[in-house]
């Protein structure tokens, strides 16, 4: 196995990404991340930039690296020209990678996002779709989204959208082929691989908390339930 | 005090082409705000006499896919080379793009190109062995606020309203809020670069209205992807769009206006998600303070029925800003469909009851 | 007796007035070409100096040179040189101005514009000012007054603006700011005992001779403070003060702060005709866009074109005693030149 500062050099966001960091904090001044979580995107940055093998390990099974909200407003700032952000970005693929992920509760989330955006992207060919914004997992989104959910045949079609039509339009189906292309373009660059790694790792975790079913295989319902009430530890 | 618009913005001159476009559209903004995207595309064809071809078989960019990290860095460059070579197949060499976080995404892609061409030559072979296709780089990306922009000054010549209310005269107090990807990523690929970005104050200024600085202008709306969508993040999210609110209200504004379908979206609905918890609202009366996004407002001044570019889509009612604009509307006619039959009308809209 | 070598200096500020008046006193014929009005540079537009608070009209009336072989041409900005037959000709927008044996550059600083710096919102926000706004007040005689009029209770000096920072194009550290920022810092409370003044710093670079006992007064006789985080931003609140954020990197947590004016530390940039004078000649200027030293330890103020010498800030910021040393330095090179060539 490779170390894991030579995985992170490998990314060639890390490249971009990775100047070379004077502690300013200007990055943690404007990080939205920084004033909501403990989270100092500045020591992250000088954390890799120490290329400390055992720091960078901590680093990718802790919840810190997922803290980001990748608004990149420190890209904008920083006097060296870093992106902590886009750091951040292959910090999350290395974890991800190696399994580290599933040791941090922020990190096994990766799981929740695969099965809706990630399941969103193939089998829609959007991220989001109209019928995965349900009323139940989205109370914030109020009654007129309700309202729009409910009726969206008819609200869509008023609007002169094309909600799961043929054809061009807003919210058309996106047609077979289409949506097979984008299928064998995530088997072909690295998607699909990602998405056994987060797979397999989230049963692994899965079977060690013993979310299982009778035969002793992960109970992955179970486990999505188990992420989604999972109790900060911060 | 100077107004956002000061002169000294040469520095961010970006270059946006003038026609034939290529129209990206955008996850969020097709599902929240599909009326937008219709009302855009009209805009353009209908009233400034442009082309832009709506291609239906581009697929989305991925790119949240891409900021929550289940989509590889080589995979969201093959899914943009894929939508580039679907616009060499037509022709067309200047992309419109719908969403801001595709257009972070799209340059974000270009300058890594630039600067590591391997990494180039990796998402030709990708794209070629799955799909055939090849592609060129776009000879110009806008976002599609760039192109309201560019023809701000003629939309002000057509449009039958201004922002202005039409009882006391006076201009209305808008406030901005500019998607963080459009302009903090790429400073230079932004109108007025990303301390200042004049994209929205200069067509606040050309349509009638006062732009309206606030201390978390420059603050981020709180999507935060992950922090979203998953559930039990979402705090994240609602307590950065708080610190917003709170920092534009003291100024009253009658209007947000926004240039990225997300932030319109949450704009609009974390003021109803925070009025149920907090039973406050931002604005001086039950409602909350309205959100446009740029399509929207350009179309309402237009003289497009608002139920027809889809305002009755937002949670914040937007008639009591119709009735200060002076805007004619049909109460009745909001929730009807297609056909003019009524709807059952949401439980209720607005923030607080 | 042979006829005098004449030396010419661009630029009548300190170090060129300190050189010339070295030269002179060794015999040599000079004219010095300044661009303003005025001799002295951008001494005459501070109030007061570092570390001593000293005067720098003091400075100013021991270095003005009065000899007969000394000539001042003013409102002239020379814009290119040529070397011809072994001896300089200066242009001024194409003409001809004169002919020299060896050539000085004295062509100092100029300092940054704010305003570049965008998110910190100076010549947008009215309470946010410079360090030169801030010596231009002082100098005066007034106090230190927010745009309402009134003395302000916080006043947060910004360290580092336009000094080691690659999105201006800068990359260098100014080196005198930090102890201009302690400097004001005590002015300002001198001032309005009751104002708390906070100082952001990066790395406080306090090199100079009594710097630190400066900062030691400030910290203990005036209870400035010093926090460790550069500004990210400046907002204007509804009443024009201001919303500072940086982080404070000492505790690892990101700091809001309200202030009623801020106080940007510029930082110095080399004189912008520098690059036209470099035109037809073999100058060169370093990364920084001041000019290149033959060799940075040794001949620190020989340039890369023979006959043609650097004194003071066009080679690098410097103080006020540094920029006199190195005069003075400079004109030891000159007369080794000319000595040198008349053998």
């Amino acid at each position: 196995m490779k170390m894991v500062v030579q995985q992170l050099a490998d990314d060639v966001r890390l490249k971009e990404g990775m100047n070379a960091c004077m502690n300013c904090g200007i990055c943690t001044a404007v990080c939205p991340a920084a004033e909501y979580f403990e989270y100092d995107p500045r020591s992250i940055v000088v954390a890799v930039q120490s290329g400390n093998e055992e720091k960078i390990q901590q680093l990718l099974t802790s919840d810190t690296i997922w803290m980001c909200g990748q608004c990149m407003s420190c890209k904008t700032r920083c006097p060296r020209s870093n992106c902590p952000g886009i750091i951040i970005n292959v910090l999350r693929k290395v974890s991800q990678a190696t399994g580290a992920f599933v040791q941090s509760r922020l990190g096994r989330q990766q799981y929740l996002i695969m099965k809706t955006i990630g399941a969103n992207l193939l089998r829609y060919g959007y991220c989001i779709h109209p019928s995965a914004v349900d009323i139940q997992n989205h109370p914030e989104q109020g009654p007129v989204w309700e309202w729009v959910y409910s009726n969206r045949e008819e609200v869509y079609e008023r609007l002169g959208a094309n909600l799961d039509r043929e054809g061009p339009g807003a919210m058309r189906k996106i047609a077979t082929n289409d949506l097979l292309e984008l299928a064998v373009i995530f088997e072909q660059s690295g998607g699909t691989v990602l998405w056994q790694s987060i797979e397999t790792h989230s049963k692994n975790k899965a079977i060690e908390l013993g979310l299982v079913d009778s035969q002793g295989n992960p109970c992955m319902d179970l486990y999505t339930n188990y992420l989604l009430n999972e109790d900060p530890e911060f | 005090m100077k107004t956002l618009n000061s002169d000294n913005q040469q520095l961010f001159d970006k270059e946006i082409a003038g026609d034939d476009y290529y129209y990206l559209r955008s996850c969020i903004r097709q599902n929240f705000f599909p009326g937008a995207e219709k009302v855009f595309l009209d805009i353009l064809t209908q009233k400034l006499g442009r082309k832009i071809i709506d291609d239906e078989h581009h697929t989305t960019c991925s790119g949240i896919g891409y900021h929550t990290d289940i989509v590889p860095f080589d995979t969201f460059q093959a899914i943009i080379a894929r939508q580039f070579a679907l616009m060499k197949e037509k022709g067309a060499v200047n992309a419109v793009v719908s969403c801001i976080t595709s257009f972070g995404g799209y340059h974000e892609v270009l300058e890594t190109w630039k600067e590591f061409p391997e990494e180039k030559r990796k998402a030709q072979e990708n794209l070629k062995k799955a799909t055939g296709r090849d592609f060129d780089v776009p000879k110009n990306i806008a976002h599609a606020c760039d192109i309201i922009y560019k023809y701000r000054h003629e939309i002000a010549r057509l449009a039958p309203y201004k922002l202005v209310n039409t009882h006391t005269g006076e201009p209305l107090r808008v406030v901005d809020h500019v998607g963080c990807h459009y302009a903090k990523i790429f400073p230079d690929k932004a109108v007025g670069g990303a301390e200042k970005t004049t994209v929205l104050t200069a067509m606040i200024e050309a349509w009638g209205g006062q732009p309206v600085n606030y201390p978390e202008r420059r603050h981020c709306c709180g999507f935060g992807f992950r922090h979203y969508l998953v559930k039990p993040n979402r705090s994240y999210s609602i307590s950065n769009a708080r610190k917003k609110f709170e920092s534009m209200q003291p100024y009253r504004p009658d209007l947000i206006l926004t240039n990225c379908p997300g932030c319109n979206m949450f704009l609009d609905r974390w003021q109803y998600a925070l009025a149920q918890i907090e039973g406050k609202t931002y604005s001086d009366d039950k409602n909350g303070i309205p959100v446009l996004s740029y399509e929207e407002l350009a179309g309402l001044l237009l003289g497009y029925d608002p139920w027809h570019i889809g305002l009755q889509m937002h949670q914040v009612d937007l008639e009591p800003l119709l009735k200060r604009m002076g805007i004619a509307y049909s109460a009745e006619a909001k929730y009807r469909n297609a056909k003019g039959i009524p709807m059952t009308p949401p439980k209720f809209t607005g923030c607080l009851e | 007796m042979t006829k005098k070598k004449h030396i010419a200096i661009i630029g009548g500020g300190i170090a060129g007035l300190e050189a010339g008046s070295v030269l002179t006193r060794q015999g040599y014929k000079v004219t010095i070409i300044e661009k303003e009005n005025k001799t002295g540079g951008l001494l005459n537009h501070w109030s007061s100096l570092f570390p001593d608070f000293s005067l720098p009209g003091e400075v100013l009336a021991r270095i003005q040179p009065e000899n007969p072989d000394l000539t001042l041409i003013h409102n002239t900005c020379i814009e290119s040189i040529k070397k011809e037959n072994g001896r300089f000709e200066l242009f001024d927008k194409r003409h001809l101005k004169l002919y020299a044996d060896a050539l000085l550059l004295a062509t100092g600083l100029s300092v940054f514009d704010a305003s570049l710096k965008e998110e910190y919102g100076y010549g947008l926000f009215i309470n946010v000012i410079t360090s030169s706004d801030f010596e231009r007040i002082h100098k005066a005689g007034q106090k230190l007054l927010t745009a309402q009029g009134d003395p302000p209770k916080r006043v947060a000096i910004i360290h580092c603006v336009g000094s080691r920072d690659a999105k201006v194009g800068n990359g260098y550290c100014s080196k005198v700011c930090c102890i201009t920022g302690v400097k004001q810092a005590i002015a300002i409370s001198r001032m309005l005992p009751e104002c708390e003044v906070f100082n952001f710093y990066m790395d406080l670079r306090l090199y100079g001779s009594k710097y630190d006992a400066l900062y030691l007064e400030a910290q203990k006789r005036h209870q400035i403070q010093f926090i460790r985080g550069r500004l990210s931003e400046v907002s204007e609140n509804q009443d024009q003060s201001l919303q500072l954020k940086a982080e404070d990197t000492l505790q690892g947590r990101p700091l809001r702060m309200q202030a009623d004016m801020i106080l940007l530390l510029t930082g110095l940039e080399a004189a912008r005709q520098n690059e036209n004078l470099c035109k037809n000649n073999h100058l060169e200027l370093d990364e920084n866009r001041f000019f290149k030293s033959e060799n940075m330890q040794y001949h620190r103020n020989c340039s890369r074109q023979e006959g043609i010498f650097m004194a003071g800030s066009c080679i690098c910021p410097m103080s006020v005693n540094e920029t006199l040393d190195s005069a003075r330095s400079a004109a030891i090179e000159v007369d080794n030149y000319l000595t040198q060539k008349e053998r």
